[in-house]
């Protein structure tokens, strides 16, 4: 997409959806156009920053001239193209697909899909479009319980293998730990052997989750619902100087858990990794150091001010300078430090204590 | 690049020579081939031959096996000790009951007397007569250029023998003229189609014609290599493959040849789902467009043909466009039909495109009988009744009828079947081959079939009220056609056959099943 914004003007054609004409550029879909001009197509196994599957159809629209429905997600616009969203026939298509979803998925007493801490699109779907009321298929599909690691849970009944995580996991982070497995009604997310996550190349960044559409992937440790009084704040993560966005989600003061702002909004695009996502216990743990402390002669550490801490470290560090000299000295610097921090790391090696054994522990 | 991808390529037969799919083993082809870990274990998974291979008697349960008392059968084997498994179509329907033993040899009981168009040498494909292995048709090819070629082609109006009825020759044209030069030949003999067995007889009695097709294909459209997608339960007919290839070591030698073993999914049968498997992937049908004349294998030009396409084409080439097209009736050529079940002489017989069912059927015998209903081309076209009897076996005038000529497995019914079972067969089938991408297939072929079952165990009519909307939406929003035709064996059994799926007392009905 972002090539096709650089073409020239002339690529630009019209195109016409719901008999409305409007803009569009070669290398376009009928999704993309769509949301530029404010028609909403559903999509469930859209995210754009896969490659688009067409394998949810629950974007299919007509397109002038084609026998079959389409799906928007991936057919290419052309000029003239005439496209249809909303019809008699493609409310009939989402009455009855919706209806096969939810006869293979799990339902709450108000038979609709479960709701979820990261909700159900599913769900939104049906809550929009009544869905087609069928008999439970009860399709065979795996999980894997007993799969240990700490933070990531599959749900097979909530799952509708549109395959935005395998495919995320593979076209963005590139590491491929899941995978679509079996055949058929049989078909589910797995992992080589059906190990635990722990035991695959799975990072735990946790992008599967964000991705699921349904909530069959969830954090293992945030609450299954989410309050309503839940309060986001958008924060920057501090475990490295990339700067990535966080959206954390508070609770009566604490951070119950952590995702990403939306895809384009900030710099990581919807990503984060193990640390970003996952790694928060910290903020409210008990031995967290919230204040300077400094070893007194009893061996103990006591409270102090931060000018006095910073005045007994400064000492400590020119005592050594003038015993040893410079050169017994070394620097290392943390990769959750910021680039600014970083300098003056190096310019306080450097300068102040006139050594160049200055590192940083992400360099190597 | 490329390394990476023919490495890929490998991931299927290595798992297949490990003996299937084990931690251990995804382990050792995922390091050999250096694909990740999850993607050998997920592809591998997909395929019957490899997810769940061992030493067991397969007994096909397709419709005709069924109607020829494969249960029964299955019965009686176990009685005896043996393991079975129930499998989808073995193509061995004029055999019926057929199985695979535990060696994967073909095994069959009925000793039925079977058939094949006696030796005529005005018949393009003449299975009943000595095997060519003139290759004068690629002489030919040669003599009088690649676009005289596509003109010959396009004179004969050959439709594509798998089942679309797409002419021949638009492929052969768009591959000529796509700009990227490496083209790519692939023949599709993954037959699957419960009914069919005419690619078999090809492969078995005239292999050399499929051959020579092939090279006269890959000579007029400028590709190098040639890949041969043979079933995977196909021994023999793989075997005798590889005889002819020898014997035409030389007449083949131009072209790097490859010949790939199918892994046991009817979906492979697809052309795009057959291109992911041949790259070492889950065979999950690709969206269309681009379609594999323009990005097919490796993405690059792939000019896609059934067996019997390629077999039509030297008689077309050595005797002419025109003379091909003469002999069919209100379409082109000759067309091999298979049929089976109700009838006296089973067989793969080669007449005029456009014959008749009664003409089929006194061509293998007459019926046996009262023939009730005929399914034409496959599980995938439904059933018909018999007063469609006189509707010309040709693509249009099945289409026009809401079925359709398909792959030509031309099965026939007599009265002794009940119509709901004979339905639910046939969606088994397609709930065991649906790849599970899209769920109006993954998801409608599970509930029609599990319906279907809950009527004919309690005859309640109820159990079918959402089925029309659930057919259509199968057709409407599947991505292949696979799922697009998997509800028509009960959509047209209803409509033909209402009084099999009226209220039944528990006794259920009279007839086999």
């Amino acid at each position: 997409m972002s090539e096709a914004r650089q073409l020239p003007e002339d690529e630009l054609f019209e195109v016409e959806i719901n008999g409305r004409t409007c803009e569009a550029r070669e290398g376009e879909t009928v999704f993309e156009v769509a949301a530029r001009q404010g028609v909403e197509i559903p999509v469930l196994c859209h995210d754009t920053r896969l490659e688009p599957a067409g394998a949810c159809r629950v974007c299919l629209v007509e397109v002038e001239g084609q026998r079959r429905l389409q799906p928007g997600c991936a057919w290419k616009v052309s000029a003239g193209m005439k496209i249809t969203t909303e019809s008699d026939r493609i409310e009939k298509h989402r009455r009855v697909l919706y209806g096969l979803y939810l006869a293979d998925h799990k339902l709450d007493d108000a038979g609709l899909p479960v709701e979820t801490a990261n909700a159900n699109q599913l769900r939104m779907l049906a809550e929009k479009t009544p869905p087609l009321q069928l008999e439970a298929v009860e399709a065979p599909r795996r999980g894997r319980p007993e799969d240990e690691n700490p933070y990531i849970k599959f749900d097979p009944e909530l799952c509708i293998l549109c395959a935005r995580c395998t495919r995320y996991c593979d076209e963005i982070e590139a590491v491929n730990a899941i995978t679509l497995a079996w055949r058929g009604s049989e078909t589910t997310i797995s992992t080589a052997g059906e190990r635990g996550l722990l035991d695959t190349s799975c990072e735990l960044c946790g992008g599967c989750i964000d991705t699921c559409p349904t909530g069959a992937l969830i954090e293992k440790k945030a609450p299954q619902i989410l309050p309503a009084h839940a309060e986001k704040v958008r924060s920057t993560c501090n475990f490295c100087g990339v700067g990535c966005q966080l959206d954390l989600h508070v609770v009566d003061g604490k951070v119950a858990k952590v995702t990403s702002p939306p895809v384009g909004e900030t710099v990581n695009d919807g990503n984060l990794c193990v640390k970003g996502r996952f790694a928060y216990d910290f903020v409210h743990h008990e031995d967290r150091l919230t204040e300077p402390l400094i070893r007194r002669e009893d061996g103990e550490l006591h409270p102090a001010s931060w000018e006095e801490a910073i005045e007994v470290a400064a000492k400590g560090l020119l005592g050594v300078k003038e015993r040893h000299g410079s050169d017994a000295m070394g620097f290392v610097s943390s990769s959750r430090c910021t680039v600014e921090e970083n300098y003056l790391m190096q310019k306080l090696s450097r300068t102040a204590f006139r050594t160049n054994n200055i590192h940083q522990c992400a360099a190597t | 690049m490329l390394e990476t991808t023919a490495q890929r390529e490998r991931v299927l037969k290595l798992l297949e020579e490990e003996g299937g799919v084990t931690e251990e083993s995804v382990r050792r082809v995922a390091r050999e081939a250096n694909v990740p870990e999850a993607e050998v274990w997920g592809a591998g998974l997909f395929y019957t031959l490899i997810n769940n291979p061992g030493d067991r008697v397969r007994v096909c349960d397709g419709l005709s096996c069924q109607m020829a008392g494969a249960d029964a059968l299955t019965e009686r084997l176990e009685s005896q000790g043996k393991t079975c498994e129930r499998v989808s179509c073995l193509g061995q329907c004029d055999l019926a009951p057929a199985t695979l033993d535990e060696q994967m040899k073909l095994v069959t009981y009925e000793g039925r007397p079977t058939g094949v168009t006696p030796d005529d040498p005005e018949l393009p494909m003449n299975l009943g007569g000595e095997m060519d292995r003139s290759y004068a048709g690629l002489a030919r090819a040669r003599e009088m250029g690649a676009e005289a070629v596509i003109d010959e082609l396009e004179a004969s109006g050959l439709q594509g023998r798998g089942g679309a009825g797409f002419p021949a020759h638009f492929k052969w044209r768009s591959l000529r003229s796509q700009a990227e030069t490496e083209r790519y030949i692939v023949c599709n003999a993954d037959e699957g189609e419960p009914g069919t067995f005419k690619d078999r007889e090809v492969l078995l009695r005239q292999p050399h014609l499929m051959l020579e097709g092939l090279a006269i294909a890959a000579w007029t459209v400028e590709a190098k290599d040639i890949y041969i997608y043979i079933r995977g339960e196909f021994g023999n007919e793989r075997r005798n493959l590889d005889r002819a290839m020898e014997e035409a070591r030389e007449q083949l030698s131009c072209f790097n040849w490859h010949v790939v073993d199918g892994h046991g999914a009817y979906i492979c049968g697809e052309e795009t789902a057959l291109l992911e498997s041949l790259e070492g992937k889950r065979g999950m049908p690709r969206l269309k467009p681009p379609f594999p004349t323009e990005q097919g294998f490796r993405g690059k030009p792939t000019l896609m043909q059934n067996v019997e396409t390629l077999a039509c084409i030297p008689a077309i080439l050595s005797r002419g466009g025109a003379w091909f097209k003469g002999l069919g009736r209100n379409e082109p050529g000759t067309k091999l039909y298979c049929i089976s079940g109700h009838v006296k002489t089973p067989g793969v017989y080669e007449l005029p495109l456009g014959v008749t069912l009664d003409e089929l059927v006194e061509a293998a015998g007459g019926y046996e009988g009262t023939p009730m209903a005929f399914s034409p081309g496959g599980a995938s076209s439904g059933f018909l009744p018999m007063d469609q009897r006189e509707l010309p076996l040709d693509f249009k005038s099945l289409a026009g009828a809401g079925s359709m000529l398909g792959s030509a497995g031309v099965v026939v019914l007599n009265d002794t079947v009940d119509m709901a079972v004979a339905s639910a067969w046939q969606l088994v089938f397609f709930e065991r081959e649906s790849c599970g991408q899209c769920a109006p297939c993954r998801i409608g072929t599970r509930y029609l079939r599990r319906q279907l079952d809950r009527y004919v165990q309690i005859g309640d009519p109820a159990s079918l009220a959402q089925a029309d909307d659930v057919g259509w939406e199968m057709e409407e929003g599947s991505i292949c056609g696979l799922g697009m035709v998997a509800a028509k064996p009960l959509e047209a059994a209803r409509k033909y056959f209402p009084e099999a799926f009226e209220t039944r007392n528990s006794n259920g009905s009279s007839k086999r099943g």
